[in-house]
């Protein structure tokens, strides 16, 4: 990797004020350091910032109402937190599928949720794709069996963090500091630039500092789940993540999320309004997955995706009935 | 010398490995792990081109660079490299930092040029030469039986047609390949992540250009060969290179980047199969014809040499007629080379396939189908008490019968090696003290070659194998062969049992101790004074053979809706003569069953067209099995002592693939043609992909 500096941060304030224009804010390492030894990134100052927040899972009251899960909070405290399991499984599964034990008792939720493209032409060291800058997307007409069926720019990367499907489907808000003032952002907005701007990953600029994650929304029903090639210790070929309301049987305030299909998690707003005060059954569900892939454009390789995410839309969304 | 006793004390028993201490606690200083005093990183500058003529490498920069003791080219300076990740120059460092940043400071001017790295390209007559011939080789053409074969097929019963392919499979051992040269005046000493350390030495001597005699090569403990690592390697010569000019040890082991590229790797196949059958069952013809590409090293007549794609069709089974022809397909990428039984995973994919869809179109079970047709006593004794418990009979279904979209499916596979012994040699010191040390110069790689040693020599002398002390691994001690083609058990454990055997006449006439094995070999060996007792012995015929058989039984599970396969249970049946040590035979066919899977689901190289790279560069795109993805797996040893030691490395991965493809196809009644059978196959397979209907 290139030369950087190096600094630790107690405080958030701290390490912003450290950051500059091309300098990396340091937590888990697991994507950062990958990709600085690849030589896909060279920052010129890493900033530690594994202490820079108090990395206390808790559940606040008032404004903001429910699970307030630090940024730099590890997978494995994620997976053990007996709250978060007994009220939000949709989380726990989802964070049980990322890497391997080793890799979740270092990678935090801001490191999952910000990590970069793992397209293999982003990740290949010698190839300089539109995403590093290139002036091609190989991927579009090269292999493909990864990439995604969606896409609002010419980079057909997917994102592949777990965290971010489910936490949309949750409608999680996200807090960050930037210029000089703590902002609230959607899931959405923080990823939206992703979907239009093929050198983007997320919304975030250097500068800005994730903070911390807020789970306001009070929902009894939450799923995820993910298909790879392997058993286990894989990225997902598909994901999907549910949540709502589930009374007398009936689904309300729905929210489905696919994963690993377009550079952003993927969330069609008719399939959910669809979904508002109908039994969960095979058939609504399936119609709900009709809906969410309708406008699916396949590459030449990814065509099985289609039907791989529209099981795991019936199977998530059956889930939430248990 | 004394046959292999009736009735062995160690022999046969299951016995820990001498070393399993030493490894499980880090002592055991792996390849990797050595770090002689003031020694510096080595590494490898590699083409970033699939095809390119370099007219210019600037190695200046790089040699002023802080740290840097030496940079050498690995070829001529202009030459045409012919695949992403050639080796092109290497520098040695003080620091791994130093190399890196070094590497980066070469300067290389090329001209890059038309490059295929597809078979279906490389096929085709306009596509761009890859060497100085054509790409396509002429074909080997073998045939027996009726001559028009064309009209068998007319007025067989059955007949089933497929086309069907395997990928090219990486190397990727998990120590990469590498080795620390020492080049000291005249003398050498290398470390060697190897399986042949005296064939390690002699391609280092023809480097260095020095006298085989001068150089020492030690291999103490790695991290498993697979066929790849018997010479030195472009890498072990730079190695060499480096040392001499920077006058200090080099240590170049390869990035796993580099695993990928240029080791050598199994080729690929492109099978189109024709088999027929009569209405009794019995086979009647196979057509076949293979295009297999070994890379860049070619193949026949086209540019290059050495690794062939040839692969061993048809596979195993009494066909009175056959017709077949073997095409080699050269390309852009890195070399081919041996991989854990050549020729044979591939062809045992493509025939058990073609053999089950004609048991299938038989209406016969594919067990009895297999029965009737492979003639071996062995693989029919080996299937009847795997069937038995595998539960075949119970488990079997109609293909694609189970009912619900998760299905179950059963398949089996045979297999069949040469293995065999020869040439090893060895040498024996006992102490007065009573302690004993087997000297042999073979070496372990990972497979339990020590304990090997350790139990041959306890049965000889009575003793235990822990206190036999072994010396393996550096060729200051006697000669053995390279460990490849399952041979080196079958070598080296009549060396030891001849040197021995002895050792032990020499002593009892020596002390005129009429039996000094067991309780009374410390009294015999106090006897002899304040000497030690020396003896030397080697490979004799009658206590090793060759041909082994192998079958499995794979249990999956398809989720038909998600195309995701899973592998339930493995059934192993295996023979290997005269079993040594049932764990470690067992562990090498649990290893065999864990390859067998990754490339029944997981592995293949993905070569970009657009650019000619490899985009899986790394384990979490070029995927192997991991512990999630065992089956339960149950080893069945048959054991034959009558017939001497034989081998088990590469039986044990040939039969995985085409039992579970066949399970596969059993339990979704369609069959994927090609590996990896991945979701996105499977799904295909059952016609759930748009737009898609073949795989």
């Amino acid at each position: 990797m290139n030369p950087f500096e190096y600094v630790s941060a107690t405080t958030p304030d701290e390490a912003i004020s450290y950051i500059g224009k091309n300098g990396r804010y340091l937590a888990g390492g697991i994507d950062l350091l990958g990709e600085m030894k690849d030589y896909i990134i060279s920052p010129d100052i890493l900033v530690n910032v594994k202490s820079a927040v108090n990395p206390s899972i808790v559940f606040l009251k008032g404004d903001l109402a429910g699970w307030a899960l630090p940024a730099s909070v590890t997978v494995s405290e994620l997976v053990a937190d007996q709250g978060l399991r007994s009220t939000l499984p949709g989380l726990i599964e989802a964070a049980t599928e990322i890497g391997s034990p080793q890799i979740r008792d270092m990678a935090t939720l801001g490191g999952n949720l910000l990590q970069h493209s793992r397209c293999w032409y982003y990740r290949q060291p010698d190839i300089v794709c539109l995403k590093r800058g290139g002036t091609t997307c190989y991927g579009t007409g090269g292999e493909n069996k990864y990439l995604a069926l969606y896409s609002g720019c010419a980079c057909v990367s997917p994102i592949v963090s777990n965290l971010s499907v489910i936490l949309t489907a949750l409608d999680a808000k996200v807090r960050v500091k930037r210029d000089g003032k703590e902002q609230t952002l959607s899931m959405h907005e923080l990823y939206q630039e992703a979907w239009k701007n093929p050198a983007a990953h997320n919304a975030l600029q250097p500068q800005d500092f994730l903070l911390s994650v807020h789970i306001l929304t009070r929902v009894n029903r939450s799923a995820y789940r993910q298909v790879s090639e392997k058993n286990a210790f894989d990225w997902a070929l598909v994901s999907c993540a549910a949540a709502g309301n589930v009374t007398d049987g009936k689904i309300h305030d729905a929210r489905v999320v696919l994963g690993s299909i377009a550079p952003v998690p993927y969330m069609v707003e008719e399939a959910n309004k669809f979904l508002e005060g109908k039994p969960l059954t095979d058939e609504t569900a399936s119609k709900a997955a009709d809906l969410i892939l309708k406008d699916a454009k396949p590459l030449a390789q990814n065509g099985y995706k289609v039907p791989l995410a529209h099981t795991l839309i019936r199977r998530t969304l059956l889930a939430l009935n248990a | 010398m004394a046959a292999w006793p009736d009735s062995p004390q160690s022999l046969g028993k299951p016995t820990s490995r001498v070393d399993g201490v030493a490894k499980v606690t880090g002592a055991a200083k792996y390849t990797y792990d050595v770090q002689p005093d003031g020694w510096l990183y080595g590494m490898i500058l590699r083409s970033k081109w699939p095809a390119a003529k370099v007219t210019k490498i600037d190695l200046s920069k790089a040699q002023a660079m802080p740290g840097v003791k030496a940079a050498v080219l690995a070829g001529g300076e202009q030459r045409t490299v012919r695949f992403y990740g050639q080796e092109l120059a290497a520098v040695a460092a003080t620091t791994k930092q130093q190399a890196l940043d070094a590497i980066r400071a070469i300067e290389v001017t090329a001209e890059p040029l038309p490059f295929v790295v597809k078979e279906d390209d490389a096929i085709k007559p306009d596509s761009p030469p890859v060497g100085d011939g054509p790409n396509l080789s002429q074909p080997k053409v073998d045939s027996k039986g009726d001559p028009n074969i064309d009209a068998l097929f007319t007025s067989a019963a059955a007949v089933c047609e497929a086309e069907l392919r395997t990928p090219v499979q990486l190397h990727h051992a998990l120590e990469t390949h590498g080795n620390t040269v020492s080049v000291q005046g005249d003398h050498v000493v290398a470390w060697a992540s190897t399986q042949g350390i005296f064939s390690v030495r002699d391609g280092l001597a023809g480097n260095l250009g020095m006298p085989q005699s001068n150089i020492q090569v030690i291999c103490d403990h790695m991290g498993g060969g697979f066929g790849a690592k018997f010479s030195p390697g472009v890498h072990g010569g730079l190695a060499a290179q480096l040392s001499k000019a920077a006058g200090a040890p080099v240590k170049l082991m390869l990035t796993r980047l580099d695993e990928g590229l240029a080791v050598g790797n199994r080729p690929s196949s492109i099978q189109k199969l024709k088999f027929a059958a009569g209405a009794d069952g019995k086979l009647i013809a196979a057509d076949v014809e293979n295009h297999g590409s070994p890379g860049i090293s070619g193949s026949r007549k086209t540019a290059g040499g050495g690794g062939g794609a040839d692969i061993a069709l048809p596979y195993i089974y009494n066909f009175p007629n056959v017709h077949s022809q073997q095409f080699g397909v050269i390309m852009n990428t890195g070399p081919a080379s041996a991989f854990r039984a050549p020729g044979h995973p591939p062809a045992s994919f493509g025939t058990e396939s073609m053999i089950d869809d004609l048991a299938v179109k038989l209406n016969m079970d594919p067990l009895q189908f297999r029965l009737l047709n492979d003639g071996n006593p062995t693989r029919q004794r080996e299937y009847k008490e795997g069937a038995e418990k595998f539960g075949w009979t119970a488990k079997y279904k109609k293909p694609g019968s189970d009912p619900g979209p998760i299905k179950t499916g059963i398949g089996c596979a045979g297999a069949t090696w040469g293995g065999g012994g020869k040439g090893s040699e060895a040498q024996v010191q006992i102490n007065p003290d009573a302690t004993v040390e087997v000297r042999c110069g073979t070496q372990d790689l990972g497979t339990g070659s020590r304990t090997v040693v350790a139990i041959v020599a306890a049965e000889a002398f009575g003793l235990r194998p822990d206190q036999i002390k072994v010396k393996i691994g550096d060729t200051n001690l006697p000669f053995s062969g390279g460990s490849g083609g399952s041979s080196t058990t079958a070598s080296m454990s009549p060396a030891v049992w001849d040197t021995c055997q002895n050792a032990l006449t020499a002593l009892q006439t020596q002390t005129g101790v009429a039996d000094a094995r067991g309780a009374a070999w410390p009294d015999a060996c106090k006897k002899l004074g304040i000497n030690p007792l020396t003896a030397q012995g080697k490979w004799q015929e009658g206590f090793s053979s060759s041909g082994a058989g192998g079958v499995n039984f794979a249990e999956v599970e398809v989720d038909t809706e998600t195309g995701h396969v899973r592998v339930k249970k493995v059934v192993a049946v295996h023979d290997c003569g005269l079993i040594i040590n049932p764990l470690a035979t067992t562990s090498q066919i649990n290893g065999g069953v864990m390859c067998g899977i990754g490339y029944a689901l997981y592995e293949e190289r993905i070569m970009d067209r657009q650019t000619g790279l490899l985009l899986n560069t790394n384990f979490d795109s070029y995927k192997i099995t991991n512990i999630a993805d065992c089956p339960e797996i149950e080893v069945i040893l048959i054991n034959m002592p009558e017939r001497g030691v034989i081998g088990i490395g590469e039986p044990a991965v040939i039969p995985p693939a085409g039992a579970i493809a066949n399970a596969v196809a059993n339990a979704i009644g369609v069959r994927v043609h090609s590996l990896p059978i991945t979701p996105a196959k499977v799904l295909a397979a059952l016609g759930k992909v748009p737009n898609v209907t073949a795989v």
